[in-house]
């Protein structure tokens, strides 16, 4: 259990820039308020009346958002596609950055470098071989396809990013669980691995957050399926010809923006208990 | 095998003696099944596509048909282009300033952070804007900053008789910096502060015994203490700022068209050579841009680390 003790010395500075930090976290709320605001109001009420509050509250834009413009189809395919490379991604990076970063030989720096330059490789890079493959294999509008890509490109972000959390790691646990008779497995499955849960977690947000929204690989290889982010650029484009919907467009935003301050909010504070539980005194 | 044999010193304590007794040979037998996997993944579909990629950037080729030999025409032409001369600008200006913006940001908030009341609520709402997608951060940001949308009505209200015109072509690029700020600024502060959160509180009540304020607390135990972590966030941000795309792109052209050149990136002159909105595709082009962000990327990257210098790790 820790007790914080209350900081008594700010310095001018300090007062100076605490406005700071409570403006942008205001502003911040004031956007998300806002953007939920208009999602209950009539289009013409958010052109014409911004900020105002709705004159009555309309839940039927959000239906309109779910079946009329798809996105009810794009969030189900967007949450496999999250959840599957979230998994995918932990299950063949951690072990990767445990054997990179605590284990001394010859080729761990060599490697990691290696992992580290894809991080280099931006997505226009690979994208017209990985197209001419993944049609060769039958996968273009596939979710299963675009699935791969996304694990693949999260590798070496993931990689990059326990490596860190592993270094960090006092070394005598490793030393004192193999004194204690356990194998080098076992120390990594019941000893390494639960220390960095809460880099585990922060990894599951960050790659959640990354391919939620990811436009450029979903617009390449997907044609009929829909992901979140195509839904919504075609629901734009559609707006052209149909005439502004924004009341169902902002609909549609909270769809997208929602599940995942949920998911956030529900997350940060796991987040911190990890690291409460792993280095309390 | 022979490990280089190192004093256990205090200076040093990363580095220990280590014999080759059956646990390290056990260790060393997990190496294979741990790390292939991530490896055989990661080579087949970024490495051997990329070696492919900066193959066609050495050829004329527009999907279909055969290839032909262009030699290093393509990065000839591409550096003579006027449009490509802009976009280096303008990766340019996301690299450093965006960056530099992005970095002091993250770091007087986590230093406020660590102190302040209601941490845990002000650390959550600035990770927002990092949650949305891009695409959603420019319709938003577009919707606000439209000449009759929310930002100008304030500052009208204010008594500012001409507010700015945001969206207009000579403000555009500076309004897609402010938007990459706000992105990315709660990102950097949540990394900073679960890495500032590993440090042991005695040492700052130790400096707070000693009468230390937050700025010397965090200059002189934060940051040296977190210096592993703010190399990783240099590299990353180096990294994300050359490969700029979707934000830049999605924020002028929601409507699914190119945006004008004067906020083209190295990327987007990469996608606009492979998807032209008229025309042949040039894969080629598309190739050597492609292939002159990856070289930069690697350059830069070294030159982080350089400068960041490899530390020894602190364990404590």
């Amino acid at each position: 259990m820790t007790t914080r003790t209350v900081r008594r010395s700010r310095g001018p500075l300090f007062l100076l820039a605490m406005p700071l930090a409570w403006s942008l976290a205001v502003f911040d709320l004031f956007v998300v308020g806002w953007m939920a605001l208009s999602s209950l109001k009539t289009t013409r009420e958010v052109v014409h009346d911004p900020w105002g509050l709705p004159s009555e509250l309309q839940w039927g834009n959000y239906g309109e958002a779910w079946t009329s413009a798809a996105f009810g189809d794009g969030v189900l395919n967007s949450l496999l596609l999250v959840t599957g490379s979230g998994l995918g991604t932990i299950l063949l990076a951690a072990p990767a950055a445990y054997v990179l970063s605590r284990f001394r030989w010859r080729l761990s720096g060599p490697v990691t470098v290696f992992f580290a330059m894809g991080l280099g490789i931006p997505g226009p890079a690979i994208m017209i071989p990985i197209y001419l493959g993944l049609d060769r294999m039958g996968l273009i509008d596939s979710l299963a396809g675009l699935l791969i890509v996304y694990i693949a490109t999260n590798l070496p972000f993931s990689v990059f990013f326990l490596t860190a959390f592993f270094a960090s790691l006092p070394r005598e646990l490793e030393e004192a669980a193999a004194l204690d008779g356990s194998s080098p497995y076992h120390t990594y499955w019941r000893v390494m691995l639960p220390l960095t849960r809460s880099g585990l977690i922060a990894l599951f947000i960050l790659q959640a957050i990354g391919d939620w929204g990811e436009t450029f690989f979903a617009l390449s290889f997907l044609r009929e399926q829909k992901t979140i982010s195509l839904t919504l650029l075609n629901f734009i484009q559609t707006m052209q010809y149909t005439g502004a919907r924004w009341s169902v467009l902002f609909a549609g935003i909270c769809i997208v923006v929602i599940p995942l301050l949920l998911l956030y909010l529900w997350m940060s504070s796991r987040l911190i208990e990890g690291i409460a539980a792993g280095y309390g005194k | 095998m022979a490990t280089p044999v190192l004093e256990r010193t205090a200076a040093r304590p990363a580095v220990r003696v280590e014999g080759i007794g059956p646990f390290e040979a056990a260790r060393r037998r997990m190496i294979g099944p741990f790390l292939l996997p991530a490896l055989l993944v990661y080579a087949l579909v970024m490495i051997v596509p990329s070696v492919f990629t900066v193959w066609i950037s050495f050829n004329d080729w527009a999907g279909a048909g055969p290839m032909e030999w262009a030699g290093l025409g393509n990065y000839t032409e591409m550096i003579a282009d006027p449009v490509f001369g802009q976009s280096f600008v303008n990766t340019m200006k996301i690299l450093f300033g965006v960056g530099g913006a992005v970095f002091l940001i993250s770091f007087v908030l986590t230093m406020l952070l660590q102190d302040m009341v209601g941490r845990k609520f002000v650390r959550a709402v600035v990770f927002f804007p990092s949650l949305v997608p891009g695409l959603v951060i420019a319709i938003l940001w577009g919707f606000m900053l439209d000449p009759d949308g929310l930002a100008n009505s304030v500052l009208e209200a204010l008594g500012v008789a001409e507010p700015p015109l945001w969206l207009a072509p000579e403000n555009m690029f500076t309004t897609v910096m402010a938007g990459m700020t706000w992105l990315a600024a709660g990102t950097y502060t949540v990394i900073f502060m679960a890495a500032a959160d590993r440090i042991p509180r005695a040492f700052y009540e130790a400096a707070e015994l000693d009468g230390a304020s937050a700025v010397r607390r965090f200059w002189h135990i934060t940051m040296p203490l977190m210096w592993d972590v703010i190399g990783v966030c240099a590299v990353l941000w180096a990294i994300g700022a050359l490969k700029t795309f979707e934000f830049v792109l999605v924020f002028a052209g929601a409507t699914g068209s190119l945006p004008p050149t004067g906020l083209w990136t190295f990327s987007v002159y990469a996608y606009a050579g492979a998807f032209p909105s008229d025309g042949v595709p040039r894969y080629g082009i598309a190739s050597a841009a492609a292939v002159l962000t990856m070289v930069l990327t690697v350059v830069l990257t070294l030159l982080v680390r350089r400068v960041m210098g490899r530390r020894e790790r602190t364990d404590y």
